[in-house]
């Protein structure tokens, strides 16, 4: 596949712009960072400046209708998506995009969506806060396959611009007609090769994370420290909702307004407390310790890992920032690896308190 | 993306409920109605399940859950499930009329292994209402297992169900042992020698459903006399929502019970539930 070089992104999105509703991640006016609308015109979009929410809901809806039942037929309610571009994708999301193109392989509603979409990546040229994709092999530079097309801040010519490597024949068919190039001498193996390890360096040590994969893979864990998280959880699925590759679901039915059944899926979240509860009331995953376990089990796990030829864990950093109890991937894995104490106690709260009060 | 084609991957009655009518129903052991069902339009090259199999119910305004078949889809296109009444989906369907028209998607996941069985010792053992999934695959052994033995254990008499499959067994010669738990020896394990007769040695292979419980209780006591514990196949229940392996609610450990399950052996099972086995 081709390497080409851009002086800048206006005329590659205004061709874009041409076929696809243009999508790139924008501040809106609340200051939060998310998927929106573009112009050619906006600023170019930074690698390592993650949206609040990934692309998930984008393919994966938060709340999608299946199909309906007129009293005496079934019908597939199909999502009819206009052709859309991401522009700017960084490499952990579109490793979660990657993951979930396999999870959902035999999934109509969310191939009709995918198939809507051209992914442009974009590498990230230094860690962003709070992310540890190198441990998940997901970044910062995007990985082979996972884009169409891939831009690269081209910081080696004078005057800077950008790398544009084409990486799918979708992405050759996109840039059909598109005059604002030229040809450069690059491929993504070499500028991997040159450029990525360096990037690397700079993200912080992740010895710590590694330490609680390796437990919770051994097994170590005890169930106690397991229900001690557990119990810290607050069950506001603020993780599974942020997390680009969480995707439990739940279905109901709701009556339509041509007085059919329509039957619509939602975000679930297997942290729930009654997630497995089955309609005996029997429920194997009552404890609070046993829905974590499997949940970090899920994002960490060899088998999981063996299945999906990836960690469903990205490292994208987002469910340390949600989560309200501090109990994301990075502070769980640290404490599974022994590296941190655990719960803040109520008698450490209590002699914090004192102390503030004698001071 | 290295996948099938969006066209090939939607299949009725796969992702999108057929419409089936239900043409039978009738009360079969406590809060239970044994339905037959049948396709309002049979679907083209009719529908093939194997045994142990299960399909997700449609009840129009209620819901979906999973059922087994206690007779697999017929060339006609009928097929069977015993139901029992636990909650929102099957409260509503005991409440619809024969003549009803719902919806059926499947068959999803695992079957018994039937086929490998030929000429072997098989034991059967359902507890309850776990002895739906096992109907069609003591069908299916019946003349093709050299030696075959159902046990049933129910906890009270009115907890017994499929009255008219077990009279045809014992009509067809398939020796059958119905118990009774005593109050403190649920489930089959204190009728193993019994069995032993029954079959004329050890069970070679063992089908078995029931309560958790009983089924752990079953294996780890049939391993000790001596049965392989990958002979040992047991049929697993968890809530689902999609049958397809995507929604996440049946997981068992690293499997989802709809698409690696229901049918596991024990070693299996006691790998994903992390069950000491004793």
């Amino acid at each position: 596949m081709s390497c080409l070089h851009l002086d800048s992104l206006t005329a590659l999105r205004a061709h874009l712009a041409r076929d696809h509703a243009l999508l790139q991640v924008k501040a809106d006016s609340d200051g939060n960072r998310r998927w929106m609308p573009a112009d050619a015109g906006d600023a170019a979009p930074a690698g390592g400046q993650l949206p609040d929410f990934s692309a998930k809901a984008l393919l994966f809806r938060e709340r999608e209708n299946l199909f309906t039942f007129d009293g005496s037929v079934f019908r597939e309610q199909r999502p009819q998506p206009r052709p859309t571009v991401l522009f700017g994708v960084s490499a952990c999301d579109l490793a979660a995009i990657h993951y979930q193109d396999r999870f959902f392989a035999d999934d109509p509603w969310y191939r009709a969506r995918r198939e809507s979409l051209l992914l442009v990546g974009i590498d990230c040229l230094a860690p962003c806060e709070g992310g540890f994709c190198p441990l998940t092999d997901s970044g910062p530079f995007v990985r082979d396959g996972q884009a169409d097309l891939v831009l690269h801040a081209d910081d080696a010519q004078a005057g800077g611009g950008w790398l544009l490597f084409v990486q799918t024949a979708r992405g050759e068919r996109a840039l059909a007609g598109f005059q604002g190039a030229v040809g450069a001498d690059s491929t993504r193996a070499t500028l991997r090769a040159r450029r990525e390890p360096g990037v690397v360096s700079q993200f912080a040590d992740d010895g710590a994370l590694r330490a609680g994969i390796a437990a919770l893979n051994a097994g170590t864990v005890a169930a106690a420290q397991w229900q001690r998280l557990g119990v810290e959880c607050i069950t506001c699925s603020g993780c599974s909702n942020v997390c680009p590759t969480c995707s439990c679901f739940a279905t109901r039915q709701e009556s339509g307004a041509a007085g059919g059944v329509g039957t619509v899926r939602f975000w679930d979240s297997c942290l729930f407390e009654g997630f497995q509860r089955e309609a005996s009331g029997h429920n194997t995953s009552l404890q609070p310790g046993a829905r974590i376990a499997r949940f970090w089990s899920h994002k960490f796990g060899d088998d999981f890992a063996a299945r999906f030829g990836h960690y469903t864990c990205v490292g994208c950093g987002r469910c340390d920032r949600a989560c309200p109890s501090g109990i994301g991937a990075k502070a769980t894995l640290r404490r599974l690896g022994g590296q941190q104490p655990g719960v803040v106690t109520t008698a450490a709260v209590d002699a914090a308190g004192r102390a503030g009060a004698a001071s | 993306m290295n996948t099938p084609a969006l066209s090939a991957v939607s299949r009725a009655g796969r992702h999108v409920p057929d419409a089936v009518r239900l043409v039978e129903a009738y009360a079969d052991g406590r809060d239970a109605l044994h339905c037959t069902f049948e396709f309002v339009v049979p679907p083209a090259g009719g529908v093939t399940a194997r045994p142990g199999q299960f399909f997700m119910l449609n009840v129009p305004g209620a819901g979906e859950s999973a059922f087994t078949y206690s007779a697999l889809p017929d060339a006609q296109g009928r097929f069977g499930a015993l139901i029992r009444k636990t909650g929102t989906v099957t409260a509503a369907l005991f409440a619809s009329p024969v003549g009803s028209v719902l919806g059926a998607r499947g068959p999803f996941g695992s079957a018994w292994p039937v086929e490998g069985l030929q000429g072997a010792r098989v034991l059967v053992a359902g507890g309850g209402c776990g002895l739906a999934p096992l109907v069609s695959a003591v069908r299916a052994l019946h003349g093709r297992a050299g030696r075959l033995a159902v046990l049933y254990s129910a906890r009270d008499e009115r907890a017994r169900v499929l009255q008219r499959e077990r009279a045809q067994w014992a009509r067809d010669g398939i020796p059958l042992l119905d118990v009774l738990d005593a109050p403190h020896a649920i489930g089959p394990v204190p009728h193993l020698e019994r069995v032993q007769a029954m079959l004329g040695g050890l069970p070679q292979h063992v089908l078995t459903c029931g309560p958790e419980a009983m089924m752990f209780a079953l294996a780890h006591s049939l391993v000790q006399r001596g049965v392989p514990g990958e002979h040992i196949h047991l049929s697993l229940e968890r809530r689902m929502h999609c049958g397809t392996g995507h929604c996440g609610h049946c997981y068992i450990g690293g499997a989802y019970c709809c698409t690696d399950g229901p049918v596991l052996d024990w070693p299996r099972v006691r790998a994903l539930l992390g069950h000491a086995g004793h």
